[in-house]
């Protein structure tokens, strides 16, 4: 499967819910906190003997300080956010002027304090002689973070992983993980960089807390996500929220999670992104990238760092350091004999496919929590999100809402009635089925069927042609399913479910040329799609349809190459492997008759169908002509009895055929097609 | 049966490559013939001595061989820009298949023993034509093994 990350299943315990929770807690529910207790919370959190970490203005920006009292926060602030851009607005009418956390995330993050910039870890002393390490034990400080969002948390989530989750556990940031509250405020605004929906880490937060605020412009919705919190809950003035409130909530949660929208598209990420390790465009993203690195060291998850040592004057007794890195210094990847990462091209290569696919493998999740820090603070506004659509764009035929077959369930069959039999070739026969669910009829071009003659198996076959009321199947004697159904006699009935499968993306061709490659029966998935083009035949450029069979016996659809060719100024070429002396086309591989073609891939789209040798010869063929690989579709066949993803016999990598497939682009595919045994 | 006539134009030529040497180009065109095929001629046939290697300019050859039982069976056509009978470069300079033209043709054609001298005494020429041939030589090999699987003939599993 797609490694997105599961976190439900596997996540470190949220903060603070690490005491087992015996009985139910005291303040089980959500509260209404009036906006005049506030300061209360603040004071109780004082009274524990914790420092409020807090926002507060300063320098132009939101930034985290200690808080003791309510008129340290942001009330009445408003942040505006863009790739580059960071400006803070005063509101000062009506509800916007009270409101407190009308604002997304500053520069800062708890990681200042959770993981330091810079943090002592031992002294080292030279005495005649003789050296000694001392470790210097950690002494965190107790902190509350007040204000924390669900995009934090989730960083918080994605360090503990790092730090906490391997084979070796950092005392320091254990101790001051341990030693932290946590008051988390859900986001009332949308940032103009933020893309926590995508990366699925907000705006709801959901875990990690200790207490969780929600802002109404009279007060919090509150409540407790663990011992602790609940039993700072248990000190406060609360009363029973209303449906009004609750409602507003919800609205105000929902209006968020829409102003953002999608913007990073996720499935499949990881693979597109380490299939591009050769993309032009990391060179040109660093033509932009200062490589000034603010973007590691506003990311709240980047946990990169080296060790510095601090010597007194005399050289005898010196600090060790842990201090912030950054893969964008020069230094970060250097060795005796140079660098391993010179280019900044390859140090943004290594950042973007670190947080966004590597980390992964090492860690289980993505490195990113979608905060938008990065853009918002980079000098010249490079935009990761507009760098991984251009990198590594989404699948544009997984991108499709996946096909849901008209006609579904695995015991779905609806009869048709065999109208006409048609013998192709000595072994292969077209039946024309009519009286049928008009799902069936309303198929696109490159889907299939499931059908069903009792007593033998299900088989999965192409729909060769779409009438108004009517389909065609080809089929090809093969076993003996296949040689029942073909056996049968007009009028008798089958049973069918579908369609199913994605389509040929026909959108993809218009107004440029189209390139067809197809043998033996692999044109009958293919015809629908040349009949479409056909009857449209306008919108594309030239069109060019290259078929090869065994012997000129075994060609499929005479009458319609013909017909093609004439009225519909196709250039149909036809090729043999074998032929007799009365053949007098040319005899030889498919490839043979455009391998050394002078027409210009580069303006082309292909679609293949085919033996899947034939088709990796193809394809190769076509990538020398020109065509990039997102434009070369090719139809796959596999094991097919569900036709539905449930069954699992058609898995090919991360793939179900039946489901994602059966047509895919070789980009898509990446390095599973033609290798052995996926 | 065929018509040997002076080169008018040296269609064909384009075969041996874009970086032909203006000195290779007038010692080839020196050698070759523009000869032309009716329908049905027998261009060279399976097993004599190749005498002459061509260039298709035009229409197309059928290779044969002769299967007992089942007669002459066509196993590749030569279509314009692939070469004929490369056999009367390659010891034992026989043809390996019968070359029946199946549409009217034209060949740049050279003589083999005239050829394979030159070649012998101008590394120069050897340098250009070698590796020309070698690669018309390989596509088609490789071409033939795919031909070889016989894929359409029975694909695994059920058709569809």
């Amino acid at each position: 499967m797609v490694a997105t990350p599961e976190p439900r299943a596997q996540d470190p315990e949220p903060v603070g819910a690490a005491l087992p929770r015996t009985e139910p807690l005291p303040a089980e529910g959500t509260w209404f906190l009036a906006k005049a207790n506030l300061q209360l919370l603040i004071d109780q959190l004082r009274a524990d003997g914790r420092i409020v970490l807090g926002p507060t203005v300063a320098d132009g920006a939101i930034v985290i300080d200690e808080v003791r009292s309510v008129e340290a926060l942001p009330v009445g602030w408003r942040d505006h956010q863009a790739p580059g851009h960071y400006r803070l607005e005063r509101r000062t009418d009506g509800a916007a002027a009270t409101r407190i956390f009308d604002f997304t995330v500053g520069p800062q993050s708890p990681k200042r304090w959770t993981f330091p910039p810079r943090t002592p870890l031992a002294v080292g002393r030279r005495d005649d002689g003789r050296v000694r390490h001392e470790p210097v034990a950690p002494k965190p400080p107790k902190l509350a973070f007040l204000g924390l969002r669900a995009c934090e948390i989730a960083a918080l989530e994605v360090q503990d992983r790092v730090f906490l989750g391997g084979p070796f556990v950092d005392p320091d940031y254990e101790a001051r993980r341990e030693a932290a509250f946590i008051v988390a405020v859900e986001c009332a605004v949308a940032g103009g960089t933020c893309f926590c929906t995508s990366m699925g880490t907000g705006p709801e937060v959901t875990r990690g807390y200790d207490l969780a605020l929600t802002e109404l412009d009279e007060g919090f919705l509150v409540r407790a996500g663990s011992r602790a919190g609940a039993d700072l809950l248990g000190r406060l003035p609360l009363s029973l929220p209303s449906a009004d409130q609750l409602n507003r909530a919800t609205e105000q949660r929902a209006r968020v999670r829409a102003a953002i929208g999608d913007p990073v598209a996720t499935r499949g990420l990881r693979d597109r992104l380490l299939a591009q390790w050769d993309s032009p465009r990391w060179a040109a993203v660093a033509e932009r990238c200062l490589l000034c690195a603010n973007c590691t060291l506003v990311c709240p998850t980047c946990f990169c760092s080296s060790v510095e040592q601090r010597s007194d004057l005399d050289g005898r007794t010196a600090t060790m350091e842990r201090v912030w890195d950054s893969c964008f210094t020069a230094g970060f990847a250097k060795v005796a004999g140079g660098s391993f990462r010179s280019r900044p091209r390859d140090r943004y290569r290594q950042w973007l496919t670190h947080k966004f696919a590597t980390w992964i493998d090492q860690f289980g999740t993505f490195g990113c929590v979608g905060c938008g820090r990065c853009i918002t603070w980079c000098p010249v506004g490079i935009d990761v999100r507009a760098e991984l659509a251009a990198i590594a764009p989404p699948f544009e035929v997984a991108a499709e809402p996946l096909a849901v077959p008209a006609v579904g369930g695995p015991a779905e069959f609806r009869p048709a009635r065999i109208r006409e039999v048609r013998h192709e070739t000595a072994d292969t026969t077209t039946l024309l089925l009519d009286q049928l669910h008009p799902a069936f009829p309303a198929g696109r071009p490159g889907q299939f069927v499931m059908v069903n003659l009792p007593a033998f198996p299900p088989l999965p076959i192409s729909i060769s042609r779409f009438h108004p009321d009517a389909i065609e199947l080809t089929i090809r004697a093969a076993g003996p399913a296949t040689t029942a159904l073909i056996g049968l006699p007009v009028g008798h009935e089958i049973g069918l479910r579908g369609p199913l499968g994605t389509s040929w993306p026909l959108d993809r061709a218009l107004g440029r040329d189209v390139v067809i490659v197809t043998g033996g029966i692999g044109l009958a998935p293919l015809r629908p799609l040349v009949d479409a083009i056909a009857a449209q035949r306008d919108r594309f450029d030239a069109v060019r349809l290259y078929y090869g069979a065994r012997t000129p016996r075994d060609l499929l659809y005479r009458e319609d190459l013909v017909v093609w060719g004439r009225d519909a100024e196709i250039e149909v070429s036809l090729t043999v492997d074998r032929a007799g002396p009365d053949w007098t086309g040319p005899v030889g591989v498919v490839t043979n008759l455009f391998d050394r073609a002078s027409w210009d891939g580069r303006h082309a789209v292909a679609f293949v169908c085919g033996p899947e040798r034939m088709m990796q010869v193809t394809v190769d063929v076509l990538r020398e002509l020109g065509l990039a690989d997102d434009r070369i579709f090719v139809t796959l066949e596999r094991h097919m009895e569900c036709g539905i993803g449930l069954c699992g016999h058609c898995q090919m990598g991360r793939f179900f055929v039946c489901r994602d497939g059966p047509v895919f682009s070789i980009a898509q595919l990446g390095g599973v097609f033609g290798r052995e045994g996926i | 049966m065929s018509t040997h006539t002076e080169p008018p134009a040296l269609a064909g030529l384009e075969w041996f490559g874009p970086n032909l040497n203006p000195e290779a180009r007038a010692r080839l065109a020196a050698m070759a013939k523009v000869v032309e095929y009716p329908p049905g001629a027998e261009v060279f046939r399976e097993g004599e001595e190749a005498t002459q290697f061509g260039i298709v300019t035009a229409g197309r050859i059928a290779l044969r061989v002769l299967v007992p039982e089942r007669g002459q069976t066509t196993i590749l056509t030569c279509e314009p820009g692939d070469i004929v009978n490369w056999s009367a470069l390659v010891p034992p300079y026989r043809s390996t298949s019968t070359g029946v033209a199946i549409e009217p043709v034209t060949l740049l054609a050279f003589d083999g023993a005239e050829l394979r001298n030159a070649l012998r005494h101008d590394c120069a020429l050897a340098a250009v034509v070698y590796p020309r041939l070698l690669r018309a030589v390989a596509r088609r090999l490789v071409a033939t093994r795919n031909q070889l699987l016989d894929l359409f003939a029975r694909q695994v599993g059920e058709p569809w």
